[in-house]
């Protein structure tokens, strides 16, 4: 550790202009004096979010806990966080009231982190109205990280149109949007997520890389040809265009930093390693995407794979902004593989007060409830600074409906973990009283990243009793 | 003031005001629907509150034809409903709303050709595109994100298809692996950079002559001087620092695949004009990404550019010809595949292990291939589409008809067609990845089935569920005493669900002798004999597979209706408006002349105005 310190006080200028690196610089100690680029608004260390969204809804009477403020007992489909309850704020009451309108889930999904009622289409005019909160938050924190933010899912984007409702499924499997007219799609492939956090790129002979003179030559001719276009071609080049730039400028902060192996903990590079080999095991050394060959990964292994992900690009600061979504909107996914549960997740939600239906439905919720404890715990045994990550983080947790069985919008259930820093007061279950905006919450979020909008959603202020 | 500029743009006037409703339909929908289908409630995510001109009328009018439908048969408002509208109310709206439709179907509205917004290719475009163009054997689009659809349910919607910073990443991983590999491959790289300067002789004309004939047919047009530019400038950088010839080439020709004039089909702009035809590359792209999902070829560039793909006879014999090419096969796995559904199979229908360890890969892989070589089959042969619907042969290999219990025995793992003995199977209805595609892991879907034959055959699809209406068990083997159907019937009692159901049910019911697989069975999962009688409101009653086709046969007309709907806007890429209605009702006459033809059909779209035509507006 030392001779890392000396050698970082020594030749940090010069490494800085290194070429070849894959990793931007992780938040370390030893770094600490020196990075400030790295560091988060007011020089505090940096404050990471990642936003877990879970389809489907729960069972309304499992997932309240009793008691509030400090005093409270975890409900059983949250019992699995008894061992991070300190850094738990679970809060109840919230609603996402522009989306009462339209339909019971892709109304409720698409809109969870945008907090706006979206454009009913079939396709031609797909609009969130909203920009998501972590992308505001990748705005404004994520130009120095290697990406600004992470999207991350483990189930494919729905084709086609739900001709039930008439809409485009494509609502149902994103909820994180650049623009109010550019969702991001979810990697879901653990290979391929892994490979763009943490696999080297080939070291360039001086010179510009390949990759950057490639951009080059293909923005001068993306102007040439945005000339020649009408208002709403030039809308869609005007989308090219924007990625052109932000890809050109990820190249130049991996260009610009110091390549992986100076640059990572020993602890954390032997962490990346093994979740290599993890991976390489789900779902082979190459990206494979043939009839019949997508990887067939255990479904508890396939989210721990990609909640480690977001894990060692927060600790690497590689990236401060992520999003998870267990499952797309109205996802019908086989949860047989679990101990008393047999059928697909939509409709064991769909539970007519059935006692059987309502225990399946509630072993579903607390398996969401498991693999979401499993990354706090995670994340809470790396240290940083006089803490750790956890409590330097604010992860996210909750569905877009209460009520999976009537599309409930009110009370939808809601965790955040982790203070950002001491900036939330966790441990307690908060009532926030029925009906205050979950706006309201994502509002206090982005605050406390140094992402104070004047409004966002419909919400003007932060709900009350965060801190 | 607003009558001298009513005077010199009378347009503008017409566009200010446009014409409302009758006052008595706006009365009828204030009084008896706004309530549950306006901003309060949107129940069945149906809302009527928009609805105020005849404009709007125009603009949906699909939900016009369902109010007018609901009203009709006296579905809506609901019987419990304590203000009803009387007969001569009813009679009123029907008739002001039958006028409107009456002008749709007819084309009785301002009409033209529809303008489609910049397109990038999609995944298997782009795939097939970059095989064409370089000859590369893999597919550098393996992990490109998914893309999302619309319109009528296709990848090949423009709207729907955006760019974002991760997928550009992936661009410039595939352009660069793509070329390597070209580079690696003595012969690629022979067809790639087919010439090189000899002794002292200036490199950059050669370079020009390459990289000219990559970009004609990368951007699909005729190159100019400006477009080679930048191309030839890095080329130019890679001499001067000492590259060789070949090397210097590489990034230049990595650049064509993240190009935009190469991701983007881009379709001219006429000013001052309302509408103009397409140019004859234009043509050539949207004709060859219509049949191929590719590239245009040698042949259809060279007619392109000496103007001639557009004549009548000219672009029918290019039809022809490229339907008969092994490209072709493309529409069948992504048009087909997409409409019928049986591209589930590649990523979204999972049989749950456990109860199916049958459902291997092989088995898997067979369904898919059987779908689209039946497909392929009625495009090589000019088959009548209503080979879709009932069939006496069908592709299997030997684990597919040993799945099927076919009495034909092929063996070995090639898919060959092979006649049937059985009226059960034939069609879409008998395929193992349809039945299995609208199935639950566990069990069978009688629901499921038929919300599928009345949307993707039928397009008629059922409105949505009221949110609790619940569902049933996903497994059929606990059924505590009652068969699944019995359930199912129970479920059906309720007043709320069983007009919608006595649509649906009956038409799966039929199919019940299918397992979730796919399997002919007598007997279900708890060892009790299959009920597949099903009785449809009026009495009709029917118990079988080829008892099903041969009643959708009977309305094979909506059938008809329903596959030109998906393939215009398929072939356009973009959502059908209301202007399309009297375009698509001409596809369908011709359609029923042609007695039910493939080929016809696929050439009365190419040759329709939206397809050869762009206008100003959308």
């Amino acid at each position: 550790m030392n001779i890392q310190r000396n050698r970082w006080q020594l030749s940090r200028r010069q490494t800085l202009k290194g070429i070849g690196a894959t990793l931007a610089l992780p938040f370390l100690e030893a770094m600490r004096p020196m990075t400030a680029a790295a560091q988060g608004a007011g020089g505090i260390d940096p404050v990471r979010m990642a936003c877990l969204f879970m389809p489907n809804g729960v069972r309304s009477d499992a997932w309240t806990p009793s008691g509030k403020g400090e005093n409270f007992t975890l409900s059983p489909i949250l019992s699995p966080l008894e061992a991070v309850k300190e850094d738990l704020l679970v809060i109840s009451g919230l609603t996402n009231r522009p989306a009462h309108h339209g339909d019971g889930h892709y109304f409720k999904s698409a809109s969870w982190l945008t907090c706006t009622t979206i454009e009913h289409t079939n396709g031609a005019n797909i609009s969130a109205h909203g920009q998501s909160m972590d992308q505001i938050a990748a705005e404004a924190i994520g130009k120095r990280t290697k990406l600004p933010s992470l999207e991350l899912g483990v189930e494919r984007v729905r084709s086609g149109v739900d001709t039930n409702v008439n809409i485009t499924r494509l609502y149902g499997s994103h909820i994180a949007w650049k623009r109010p007219d550019v969702p991001l799609p979810c990697e879901l492939n653990p290979r391929a997520a892994f490979d763009r956090l943490f696999k080297e790129r080939a070291p360039s002979s001086g010179g510009p890389s390949r990759d950057s003179s490639v951009l080059d030559i293909v923005l001068q001719d993306a102007k040439a040809m945005q000339r020649t276009l009408g208002s709403e071609d030039r809308h869609k080049l005007e989308q090219y265009l924007e990625s052109v730039r932000e890809v050109e400028r990820r190249i130049e902060n991996e260009e610009n930093s110091v390549s992986q192996g100076q640059n990572i903990t020993p602890a954390a590079h032997k962490e990346i390693r093994e979740l290599e080999r993890r991976v390489t095991r789900a779902a082979g050394r190459r990206v494979r995407d043939d009839l019949g060959s997508t990887p067939r990964i255990d479904p508890t292994e396939h989210v721990r794979l990609m909640m480690d992900l977001m894990v060692l690009a927060f600790w690497t600061d590689s990236t401060r902004v992520a999003t998870f979504m267990f499952g797309n909107s109205v996802s019908n996914k086989n949860f047989s593989f679990l101990d008393g549960v047999s059928g697909s997740h939509h409709s064991i939600s769909h539970h007519k007060n059935n006692a059987d239906q309502l225990d399946q439905y509630q072993r579903i919720n607390t398996w969401h409830a498991e693999q979401y404890a499993y990354m706090l715990t995670r994340l809470k045994g790396i240290p940083e600074g006089s803490s750790n990550l956890l409590d330097k983080s604010m992860i996210l947790f909750g569905s877009g409906i209460r009520d999976g069985n009537g599309h409930v919008p009110h009370d939808i259930p809601t965790c955040v973990a982790g203070s950002g820093n001491g900036q939330l007061k966790t441990g307690r279950h908060l009532n926030a009283g029925r009906g205050e905006p979950l706006a309201g919450l994502h509002y206090g979020l982005l605050k406390r990243l140094g992402a104070e909008p004047k409004k966002f959603g419909d919400a003007r202020r932060e709900i009350r009793g965060l801190s | 003031m607003i009558l001298r500029a009513a005077l010199l743009f009378p347009f503008l006037v017409l566009g200010l005001e446009a014409q409302p409703l009758t006052t008595d339909t706006l009365q009828f929908l204030k009084t008896h629907c706004v309530r549950c289908h306006g901003p309060e409630k949107q129940k069945g995510g149906i809302t009527l509150d928009k609805f105020k001109t005849l404009d709007d009328a125009f603009e949906y009018h699909g939900l016009l034809e369902n109010v007018l439908h609901q009203v009709e048969e006296g579905e809506m408002p609901p019987w419990d409903e304590d203000v009803q509208p009387t007969e001569k109310e009813k009679a009123a709206l029907l008739a002001d709303l039958g006028v409107i439709s009456a002008r749709i179907k007819s084309g009785d509205v301002p009409t033209r050709a529809g303008r489609v917004v910049l397109r990038r290719l999609n995944k298997n475009e782009y795939r097939y595109t970059v095989r064409d163009l370089f000859g590369v054997k893999f597919n550098p689009a393996a992990n490109f994100p998914e893309d999302g659809a619309g319109g009528e349910g296709f990848d090949t919607m423009a709207d729907a298809l955006f760019s974002t910073p991760t997928l550009l990443e992936k661009y410039l991983q595939a352009a660069t692996r793509v070329i390597d590999a070209v580079y690696a491959d003595s012969q690629l790289r022979r067809k790639a950079i087919f010439e090189s300067p000899r002794g002292k002789e200036d490199p950059v004309p050669v370079a020009r002559k390459i990289l000219r004939f990559h970009t004609s047919l990368a951007y699909r047009k005729r190159v100019t001087d400006q477009d080679l530019a930048p191309l030839l400038s890095a080329f130019q950088r890679g001499i001067q620092s000492g590259q060789s010839f070949a090397d210097a080439l590489r990034t230049p020709l990595t650049a064509i695949l993240v190009n935009p004039r190469f991701l983007f089909r881009q379709e001219h702009d006429q000013k001052e004009a309302e509408e103009w035809p397409l140019t004859d590359f234009e043509l050539a792209t949207r004709l060859s990404y219509f049949l191929w999902s590719s590239m245009p070829d040698r042949e259809l560039f060279q007619l392109a550019d000496s103007q001639q793909l557009s004549q009548p006879d000219v672009l029918e014999a290019q039809i022809d010809r490229m339907l008969d090419s092994p490209k072709s096969r493309a529409l069948s796995r992504h048009f087909a595949g997409q409409w019928i559904g049986f591209d589930r199979l590649i990523n979204e229908t999972q049989p749950d292990t456990e109860r199916f360890p049958e459902f291997t890969r092989p088995l898997r892989r067979a369904m898919y291939f059987e779908a689209a070589l039946f497909f392929s089959h009625l495009i090589e042969e000019n088959r009548p589409i209503t080979d879709l619907i009932s069939s006496d042969y069908t592709f299997a290999n030997e684990t597919l008809a040993e799945h099927y219990q076919l009495s034909a025995k092929p063996s070995g793992p090639e898919m060959v067609k092979v006649p049937l003995d059985t009226v059960n199977r034939g069609g879409v209805l008998g395929m193992g990845g349809v039945l299995t595609s609208t199935s639950l892991p566990l069990r069978t879907s009688p629901v499921l089935r038929g919300v599928w034959i009345l949307d993707t055959l039928l397009g008629s699809p059922a409105p949505p569920p009221p949110p609790d209406a619940g569902e049933l068990p996903g497994d059929d083997t606990a059924a505590g005493g009652l068969t699944f159907r019995e359930q199912l019937e129970e479920h059906r009692k309720k007043k709320e669900c069983a007009s919608c159901h006595a649509r649906i049910d009956p038409l799966g019911f039929s199919l019940e002798n299918y397992d979730a697989i796919g399997r002919w069975r007598e007997k279900d999962a708890n060892g009790k004999p299959i009920d597949s009688m099903a009785v449809m409101e009026g009495g009709l009653a029917f118990q079988s597979p080829a008892d099903l086709k041969s009643l959708i046969m009977g309305g094979k007309d909506k059938f008809a209706e329903n596959m030109c709907r998906k393939m215009l806007s398929y072939a356009l890429g973009r959502p059908l408006r209301y202007y399309d209605e009297a375009i698509l009702a001409d596809l369908v006459k011709n359609l029923q002349k042609e007695k039910y033809h493939l080929r016809p059909l696929i050439k009365s779209v190419v040759t329709s105005r939206p397809f050869l035509m762009r206008s100003a507006t959308r």
